[in-house]
């Protein structure tokens, strides 16, 4: 009864006020619509393989996630993103050696140095976010391509030990004849860091500060917060994000192209993350609705030729969607900022 | 056992070319409530923020709990139970009560990891000290300015507060409101809590404080008992000149048609059926407290929240307000209550701001802004109004707070309004240049401006207007059309009486 | 240091010096009428898109789909051009479709210039915002027309505009010089001009002001369009080819010269002139760069390096003035107004 109870009279109204609830519905109809077209949409393989996907995306989203909740903006994610893959499998090619942690350890460290410039950057200059981390987009894309190198290392020349990765999975079922499909241990990861990133946000000093600083940054120096820290704390935290993201994807697509991949797609996660909800002013957003905006993007990708549409039109749709989503949250505010009201009731 | 709390000793402090305190003395004993005035420039702020420790003195001591510091900082003060909060109120909007009123607390105590239940004890604990029941998970961003008050009161207490300093607190409450935070103070005084006042609203010195420091020029010209005082000692001893003030004289024979005539104007939950009209030469006060509608009425008469339903008639024509383009093309100016955040470009250059509103008389034939007109409008009413400054092309940021009124007018007068609503505009106003302002505006209405004052201040009202509507609630409630037939606690009484709050 | 104008006189020793030092460095490369002829004929597309990156700055925001604006319309006039004109068509006739061209882009890339002020004014959405979700439209569309691919081969007298001579001196650095003109007047002459400078100064002080926020920053992105339309149009004909993807690298480039060129990222100040030099600046180092033989990856680690650098010397150098007036050892300086 006290279920029943708890359903009946919880907060419904308040739903309607979070931007999270609005994704989900979006994301349910299009599941909806394209389940209809392709019923095999919905089939837990199906879905097996669009949470392995979507795990690389989701990683960085979440960084930049943290970014925005400051009140600050990261495009460069991608280039230390590629920078970190690009150098731990160079350097373990070289070294001769086939060992994952290694890897990890080499793609997040530089995660992190790539990172801390950044963090400098904006907290000792206190240089504006979006220009300052356009600059070390270039800074680190250059500066990879032409100082670390700009071949290509193919499926032959990766050390197994990413095939292997990639391929790991959390456990495994057997399909009607007889092969095996499963859930990728990227699911595993992605949770793990959700879990910690939650943690950290809601547990800790530290996370509440980012939500201070995003909220009012002079209050927040003034109540004692270190901002420097915190700010270190917040792009060093996106570099590692993007290290561990790094190899993951790497062990995905079993090649790397420096001048090619990762860079470039900017724009769709930074998509997912707004449309979750997330103000582009700091202060507010919130983890899982940046997963569900990770959700529709990728849903997105993957189902256009379903949908009838070439792959050419996925930019456009990235775009259309953010120009839309954006557009509706940011003029529901306007209204009500436009509205004086100085009496509750009418005269 | 020593009853003083706080002790000032000879503190001085100078910035480039302005001593801000000079050789400053004062106490404030446990328990007090304490007011500090002075008018703009006088020191105030300085003095407020020297005692938090935000800003170190050049000479002088400061004794906090009989502990000599020369030099303070800003912990040490916090640790002494010195609780400064600010005119912005410093909250963090997107995050809820609980955590606004608990994290300096936590923070102090280094912790690392946030526990909440610790957080919503703390907190409730806070609220209840000053008898307020709040919503703890509410976002601080949605609550009333009143409440975000308390907030920050709140949070204040949670460190142990023993003084408690407050930044022009009032200005944006409601009678009610006031009331409400008079309450909590004398609470707090009951508990041995001290609260140090800062205000420029003498009406409230005299309501709530036991002793009044006043600050003139940066000296410090004395503390004193409040029962001691009268309104008028208090002015002349903020400003070391006895303000002769005299009423405003409208010639009714000169009764001309209405300059402007504003029938059944209404906003949905702001206002409703004003009308009311005023001529050449008149200068009509509308006051009320605040939420009484008044400021909604003159912000819709200029086109930023442009009314619902009525009528402006201007010289009998009516016109339509949409947007303050229109308001300004009808002829209407406004003099903003903040000017300076909502009135000048401040780091622009004084020319730049004058003609920011009258760029069309300056455009010439091809449709370009012609410097020979630019430069004569500019220099005109930089020495009609007498600005001053030795280049019109520094920034208006160059100028003193009085020049910057100046300039803040006479962008306005280059418009050539037929009307123009002054709202609050002698708020932050020292007395002298208040009087200056005040000789200004009777000045245009004897060129037959038609003028409105909107001003909570009621003395201001009745001394400068010849008639004044009284606002409660969004509506007129009372038209004095004989301001000497009237006084102060007449007019008071009438906008705050309940029946108008009820009959409405 | 000069008073009001110091970041003006900074910028000219720096263009004049930088000049030299190359002059010096490359005997006999840099200093050559080829050089100035091909450097002269490079940067007006590029300087187009800065000045259209100035505007937007000007009013408080930015446009960072101002390269995206530019390969859509230069996708769709080279549609015009490829597939309307078959290969022997009679001149006049040629004329128009080319006119054609000329007159679509303007028109699509005011539209899209329409669209982004709509959003950012109308909606409220912040301009880093819409215009990176513009950025993807614009370009998306882009490649949805032509499958990725490129389209080349325009009629050679549409050719002039962007590879043609006047006198010895390139036709797209006639067309800027004429632009830029237009713009500073515009800027600094007209209600409209001086009012973006107001609203991304204060946009509440401007309301208070009697200007409506909402047209002026819509026209301003209007102006931003069409300054990147414009742009497309020497592209396409300097280059003979359009491809989606096209100038990606201009968008850096074109902040870094304006930040460079002295324009407050936070709106209210900035100057074609200061701009115009930036645009120098830059395309003597590029020349350079390319007599060089450095790579386009170097190129982009420096372009980057390069506005981080000119960021934190403004941090410095704002450091330094304010110090310099609480000591009373400097008097309050004006910042520079453009052209007054």
């Amino acid at each position: 009864m006290k279920l029943f109870d708890a359903v009946k009279t919880y907060d419904y109204r308040s739903l309607l006020k979070h931007n999270e609830t609005f994704v989900f519905f979006v994301l349910l109809g299009f599941s909806i619509v394209v389940t209809i077209i392709n019923p095999s949409f919905l089939s837990i393989e199906n879905l097996f393989d669009l949470a392995k996907s979507s795990a690389g995306m989701a990683i960085l989203a979440i960084g930049v996630f943290i970014v925005l909740l400051s009140g600050g903006i990261d495009v460069s994610f991608t280039a230390v993103a590629i920078s970190a893959q690009y150098i731990a499998v160079k350097t373990l090619i070289i070294l001769g050696i086939d060992n994952l942690a290694l890897a990890f350890l080499i793609s997040c460290s530089v995660g992190i140095a790539l990172g801390s410039i950044n963090a400098f950057l904006i907290s000792i200059f206190r240089l504006p976010t979006l220009i300052t981390t356009l600059g070390t987009l270039s800074v680190f894309h250059g500066g990879l391509l032409e100082f670390v190198g700009s071949t290509p290392f193919y499926s032959g020349q990766i050390p197994d030990c990413f095939k292997s990765f990639g391929l790991a999975q959390v456990f495994t079922l057997v399909r009607e004849d007889g092969t095996k499909f499963g859930l990728s241990l990227y699911v595993l990861i992605i949770l793990g860091i959700v879990v910690v990133t939650w943690i950290i946000l809601r547990y800790t000093m530290l996370g509440r500060g980012i939500y201070a600083i995003g909220g009012n940054r002079e209050a927040a120096e003034r109540a004692g917060f270190n901002i420097t820290r915190i700010q270190f704390f917040i792009y060093c935290y996106v570099g590692f994000l993007a290290g561990i993201m790094a190899i993951m994807h790497l062990a995905m697509i079993r090649y790397a192209t420096p001048t090619l991949s990762i860079v470039g797609t900017e724009l769709s996660v930074i998509a997912a993350v707004v449309l979750g909800g997330a103000r582009i002013t700091g202060g507010s957003g919130s983890i899982l609705g940046t997963l569900l905006g990770v959700a529709l993007i990728v849903a997105l990708q993957k189902n256009l030729v379903l949908m009838g549409l070439s792959s050419y039109w996925h930019q456009f749709l990235v775009g259309l969607i953010i120009i839309v989503g954006v557009s509706i949250t940011y003029y529901q505010s306007l209204r009500r900022s436009q509205q004086r009201v100085v009496f509750t009731e009418e005269l | 056992m020593n009853e003083n709390l706080l002790e000032i000793r000879n503190v001085s402090k100078a910035y480039v070319g302005v001593q801000a305190l000079d050789k400053v003395d004062m106490t404030i004993r446990k328990g007090e409530i304490h007011c500090l005035v002075g008018e703009n420039g006088s020191g105030k702020s300085t003095l407020i923020k020297v005692v938090a420790g935000v800003v170190r003195q050049d000479e002088g001591e400061i004794i906090i709990n009989e502990k000599l510091y020369r030099y303070l900082h800003a912990i040490d003060s916090i640790r002494e139970g010195v609780q400064i909060i600010y005119q912005d109120l410093s909250l963090f909007p997107n995050l809820t009560l609980a955590e606004n009123i608990s994290l300096n607390q936590e923070i102090e105590r280094s912790r690392k990891v946030i526990n909440w239940k610790d957080i919503k004890e703390i907190a409730r604990h806070a609220l209840d000290e000053i008898g307020e029941d709040l919503d703890l998970d509410e976002r601080v961003e949605n609550i009333s300015v009143a409440s975000k008050q308390l907030v920050a009161i709140s949070r204040a207490l949670t460190q142990d507060a023993k003084l408690i300093i407050m930044d022009e607190p009032t200005s944006s409450l409601t009678r009610d409101e006031i009331s409400r935070l008079f309450n909590v103070i004398t609470d707090l005084q009951k508990r041995g809590i001290s609260t140090l006042f800062v205000s420029h609203k003498l009406s409230e010195v005299f309501e709530i404080a036991e002793r009044v420091s006043i600050l003139r020029d940066g000296k410090m010209v004395g503390t004193f008992n409040t029962e001691e005082l009268d309104n008028d000692r208090l002015v002349y001893l903020m400003t070391g000149k006895k303000v002769e003030s005299t009423i405003y004289k409208f010639d009714e024979k000169k009764k001309k048609a209405p300059l402007i005539e504003v029938r059944n104007l209404s906003k949905s939950r702001n206002f409703k059926n004003i009308s009311f009209s005023v001529q050449e030469g008149e200068i009509v006060g509308i006051t009320g407290l605040l939420g009484s509608g008044r400021s909604e009425l003159a912000l819709a008469l200029f086109g930023m929240f442009p009314a619902d339903s009525g009528e402006i008639l201007l010289e009998g024509k009516r016109v339509s307000i949409e947007n303050t383009q229109d308001a300004i093309n009808a002829g209407i100016g406004y003099l903003p209550e903040d000017r300076l955040n909502q009135g000048l470009f401040i780091e622009h250059s004084i020319t730049r701001n004058i003609i920011v509103t009258i760029l069309e008389k300056l455009l010439n034939k091809f449709g370009f802004i012609s410097a020979k007109k630019r430069e004569e409008l500019v220099h005109e009413w930089v020495n009609r109004l007498k600005v001053k400054t030795p280049n019109v092309e520094s920034p208006a940021q160059s100028l003193s707070g009085g020049n910057q009124q100046r300039l803040v007018l006479a962008k306005w007068l280059a418009t050539n309004p037929r009307v123009f609503i002054l709202d609050g505009p002698t708020i932050g106003v020292d007395i002298a240049s208040k009087a200056t302002i005040h000789q200004i505006v009777r000045g245009l209405a004897e060129n037959g401006m038609g003028i409105i004052i909107i001003s909570d201040e009621i003395p201001e009202v009745l001394q400068n207007c010849n008639r004044v509507l009284v606002m409660a609630k969004g509506k007129i409630i009372h038209e004095v059309k004989d301001v000497t037939s009237v006084t102060e606690d007449e007019v008071f009484s009438i906008m705050s009486r309940k029946e108008a709050y009820e009959a409405v | 240091m000069f008073g009001r104008h110091s970041k003006m006189w900074t910028l000219f020793i720096m263009m004049v010096a930088l000049s030299a030092i190359m002059s010096a460095a490359l005997p006999g490369k840099f200093l050559r009428l080829l050089n100035f002829q091909s450097m002269f004929s490079q940067f007006p597309e590029f300087g187009l898109l800065s000045i259209a990156m100035m505007v937007a700055m000007i009013s408080g925001g930015i446009d960072l789909s101002v390269v995206a604006i530019t390969n859509l319309t230069g996708v769709v006039s080279a549609l015009i051009l490829t597939r309307m004109i078959p290969a022997g068509m009679a001149g006049p006739q040629a004329f128009i479709i080319m006119a054609l061209a000329v007159v679509t882009a303007i028109v699509i890339s005011g539209l899209c210039g329409l669209l982004n002020g709509v959003v950012i004014s109308k909606f409220g959405v912040p301009p880093i915002l819409a215009t990176l979700g513009t950025q993807g439209l614009f370009l998306g569309i882009a490649i949805a027309i032509t499958e990725g691919h490129g389209i080349s081969t325009f009629p050679e007298k549409f050719l002039f505009i962007g590879s043609g001579m006047v006198g010895g001196i390139p036709m797209p650095f006639i067309i800027f010089v004429v632009i830029a003109v237009l713009i500073f007047l515009f800027m600094n002459k007209t209600k409209l001009g001086l009012s973006i400078y107001m609203v991304g100064s204060n946009p509440t002080v401007s309301r208070f002001a009697g200007i409506d926020n909402d047209n002026v920053l819509i026209k301003t992105y209007v102006v931003t369009g069409l300054l990147a339309g414009l742009s497309s149009v020497v592209m396409i004909s300097r280059v003979n080819s359009m491809r989606p993807g096209y100038g990606a690298a201009y968008l850096l480039q074109a902040i870094l010269v304006v930040i460079l060129g002295g324009v407050d990222p936070y709106g209210g100040f900035g100057s074609v002139l200061g701009v115009t030099m930036g645009i120098i600046i830059l395309q003597v180092l590029q020349s350079g760069f390319n007599i060089l033989s450095f790579s386009p990856f170097f190129k982009k680690f420096i372009w980057g390096m390069m506005l981080l650098v000119v960021m934190v010397i403004n941090f410095f150098v704002a450091k330094y003035q304010q110090r310099a007036k609480k000591l009373g050892t400097q008097p309050v300086e004006s910042v520079p107004s453009p052209g007054e």
